[in-house]
């Protein structure tokens, strides 16, 4: 990969990040960025430090996280400024953040219920599209609503339990459609 | 491909129609003139469409006054005159139209030759609410309320593409696809962002409205229309 | 679809009931979500809360703060974002690596080279690919041309903030020229989608190159006629200076980048400490300064601007020929891995982790913008000062709403 990374479980966040911040030979003050992925059967949370000491960056990913209860301890005892940065991870992902003070929704409405970069989480026309059939796809024109198809997931599985984004303005299909 | 060719594979019955949403015309109960010869004595508007309008009516593209402007036949003809020669914007730049909206109204691109210059903070103020930026489900309400907090006659410019029809972000879950499902909108004025004198042309646009009294607030036309299924 | 869709009319109050387009929490939510909303929105004698909304007059697009006031004394901010998310990271997900480009664009609208080299230097990275050298230059002039027209425009709001008309027609008259200079290179003003994988759409032309080297010999004066407005000026120094102090400790602790932390003495630039594109071949310094106030930051900014005008200078000078774009397939797919690119934008460090996996589709496309981390820092700075100075304070540090709620 392009830089150190370092895979560590959720359990050990605080004294890794404990460890890597206060020690002087480490020395990594600052954090570049935070952030969740869900990798369709688990979910990580990635963090990117950067040292004085050395020419790039530390890549520190908590892997393991379970899709259905995702926790981690918070970083902002070292830095404040994660606050919000997991307050983003746990609005687009769900990830529960233990010991942040401040963990609500940032971008989304306070009473939005899902998780929008999950990867169950499909926009409201692309289960009429499925990846990896080629950049062509997108050149097609818009289909209407009503061809909406069964949403699939990238591994090929179907999605059970998927949620559509539905504005209110469109029809609500949340159930599978008769085959 | 099979990616290349439309299937229909969920059997529903549906019925694909481009026609054109017949729009939900809602009388203006908040307020009326006292005087009843005024906007043609409430009669429906003849014309509903602008292009039947460009193809029949008057060519003119500007509020300039003519000979027949001095020289009014009725008063409310000069109030319309008053009106689109001092429209004041409300400042209500959501994302990077606002920009160039803020590049249309300073030197280089001038709105203040236009009159349009005051960008009233205060909505109680303003005539005109040029919806500039991305309209997020979460803003909508703001902006709903900002439309009803300002007083009557108002009109409404979209301007860029994401409040005209959603946009680049048509596919979004946190859009709104074009104000138009919220608001009553006046001029649509497109691009991504438009540039400075597309804004200008869309703004001359809704005075030209204005004189001709298309745009009068009588009634409104509330609703979306994009052709059902879109 | 046998039923249209009703939409009903706007006298109707349940509009602000039921339809998701219309969520607004106007008053405090109970019960209180967290432990940090719950000390907030408890309120002492004689305080109130404010709503500076998302809509008001402070041009920085749409932020909502709800500000807890003794008087006129800030005691504590809570700021609201979200109404300008657009989803961009879920729509790259779900588009091509090359829709990417056009999607980041708005994340920062006004330098959007920055925010577009985002899902290029990543898919570059991922790729090994290397640039050619021209099309590196040309980068780098768009960057730095780009950074000039940031800075302009936040002297421009900045006065603003405070009151200053003038300033910000001066910064708009900078800003069109410029603007007009890349709407020849790449057709558009403000969304440029100009950077591709692998170079630039398309080399340089003359209606370019002559607005440029007209600009050039007029450029430092320009800058200097500027900054003459608002440099010594006594009202806007005395408003400013000693305002929203800033120590390198807390900067640090904030997670910030960029001007705001470099005006604490911090000389962290990412064209210097991680060098990308041609950066390591010119010359240029790194301002800092030390006071950590707004004054600080908006002298940084104007000290920046004369640094880019210096690196576009060495650009010019030193442009090699050669192609624009390397030979890459139309259709890329990218093989599985992860990478972290960062670079210098106006606002700080810019930074990206994308991963990808073997698909023509990005698998994860985080932008990381540091307008976000940036905004954090008026929770400590502004509890103290008069509300009238909230607004110089957060101009100060330069955040822009595209990148904040992406």
């Amino acid at each position: 990969m392009d830089t150190t990374e370092l895979w560590i479980g959720a359990q050990d966040v605080t004294d890794v990040m404990r460890r890597l911040h206060d020690d002087e030979e480490f020395g990594f003050e600052l954090l570049a960025d935070i952030c969740g992925v869900d990798t369709g059967s688990e979910m990580w949370v990635v963090y990117h430090l950067y040292s004085t000491l050395t020419p790039d960056w530390l890549r520190v990913v908590a892997a393991g996280l379970e899709r259905e209860d995702p926790r981690v301890p918070s970083v902002t005892f070292l830095w404040k400024g994660a606050e919000w940065g997991e307050r983003e991870a746990y609005d687009m992902f769900g990830i529960i953040f233990e010991g942040n003070r401040d963990l609500r929704r940032i971008y989304m409405p306070a009473d939005y219920v899902s998780f929008p970069l999950r990867k169950d989480f499909l926009l409201a026309d692309d289960a009429a599209r499925s990846p990896g059939e080629g950049f062509r796809h997108m050149e097609q024109t818009h289909q209407p609503a009503e061809n909406l198809r069964r949403p699939v997931l990238r591994n090929g599985k179907l999605g059970s339990g998927t949620q559509v984004a539905a504005l209110g303005l469109l029809p609500d299909e949340t159930e599978a459609p008769p085959s | 491909m099979a990616s290349d060719v439309v299937t229909n594979e969920t059997g529903l019955e549906v019925e694909t129609s481009t026609a054109v949403a017949a729009p939900i015309v809602v009388e203006n109960t908040l307020w009326t003139s006292s005087n009843p010869q005024a906007y043609m004595g409430g009669a429906p508007p003849q014309i509903t469409h602008l292009r039947e309008l460009e193809l029949h009516g008057d060519k003119s593209d500007n509020g300039r006054w003519t000979a027949l402007d001095i020289i009014p036949t009725k008063a409310d003809y000069v109030l319309d005159l008053i009106r689109l020669n001092s429209l004041w914007p409300l400042l209500s730049g959501l994302a990077c139209c606002a920009i160039e909206m803020m590049s249309a109204a300073t030197s280089k691109n001038d709105m203040d030759r236009f009159n349009m210059f005051p960008f009233r903070a205060s909505p109680r103020q303003a005539d005109v609410l040029i919806v500039a930026g991305t309209l997020t489900t979460k803003m909508a309400g703001p902006l709903v309320r900002l439309w009803e907090q300002m007083p009557e006659p108002k009109w409404c410019v979209a301007m860029g593409d994401c409040t005209c029809s959603g946009g680049r972000y048509k596919r979004s879950y946190a859009t709104v696809e074009g104000i138009d499902r919220i608001m009553p909108v006046d001029v649509y004025v497109p691009g991504c962002p438009p540039r400075p004198e597309g804004l200008i042309y869309g703004l001359m646009k809704l005075q030209q409205l204005i004189r001709e009294r298309r745009g009068h607030w009588n009634e409104r036309q509330i609703g979306p229309t994009v052709p059902t299924g879109v | 679809m046998t039923e249209t869709t009703k939409i009903r009319s706007l006298d109707d109050p349940d509009i602000f009931v039921e339809t998701p387009a219309t969520i607004f929490d106007a008053v405090p939510p109970f019960p209180p979500r967290s432990e940090r909303e719950a000390e907030f929105y408890h309120l002492r004698d004689g305080e109130m809360l404010i709503n500076l909304g998302p809509q008001h007059p402070s041009t920085h697009g749409v932020l909502r703060v709800v500000v807890k006031i003794d008087g006129e004394k800030v005691v504590d901010l809570d700021p609201v974002l979200g109404y300008l998310h657009r989803g961009v990271e879920k729509i790259c997900e779900n588009g091509d690596w090359h829709h990417a480009i056009s999607n980041c664009d708005p994340l920062e609208y006004v330098a959007s080279m920055f925010s577009e080299a985002m899902p290029v230097l990543s898919a570059e990275k991922l790729l090994n690919l290397q640039v050619p050298r021209r099309a590196e230059y040309i980068r780098v002039l768009c960057w730095e041309l780009n950074r000039i027209a940031s800075h302009a425009l936040f002297m421009g709001w900045l006065a603003l903030d405070l009151g200053g008309l003038t300033p910000v027609l001066w910064s708009f008259i900078e800003r069109d020229e410029i603007v007009e200079m890349l709407a020849a290179l790449t057709g558009q003003r403000l969304l440029f989608n100009y950077l591709r994988i692998g170079g630039v759409n398309r080399d340089l032309n003359h209606d370019f190159l002559s607005r440029l080297g007209d600009w050039m010999s007029r450029a430092g004066n320009q800058i200097e006629q500027g900054t003459r407005l608002l440099n010594e000026n006594e009202i806007f120094v005395r408003r400013t200076a000693g305002l929203g102090v800033l120590d390198r400790e807390s900067a640090l602790r904030l997670c910030m980048s960029g001007p705001p932390l470099r005006a604490t003495g911090v000389p962290y630039d990412v064209r210097r400490a991680h060098p990308y594109s041609v950066y390591p071949e010119l010359e240029f310094d790194i301002p800092t300064r030390t006071e950590g106030d707004s004054y600080a930051r908006y002298l940084l900014h104007v000290d920046e601007i004369r640094e880019s005008i210096k690196i576009i200078d060495q650009v010019l000078h030193e442009m090699p020929d050669g192609p624009v774009m390397a030979k890459i397939p139309r259709l890329i797919r990218i093989p599985p891995g992860r990478a972290f690119i960062a670079i210098e934008s106006p606002r700080g460090q810019y930074a990206c982790y994308a991963m990808s996996d073997g698909s023509d589709q990005p698998f994860r496309l985080r932008i990381h913008d540091p307008s976000f981390f940036n905004l954090q820092a008026v929770g400590a700075l502004m509890p103290g000062n008069l509300i009238a100075d909230t607004m110089a304070i957060m101009a100060s540090l330069d955040p822009v709403m595209g990148g904040i709620d992406k």
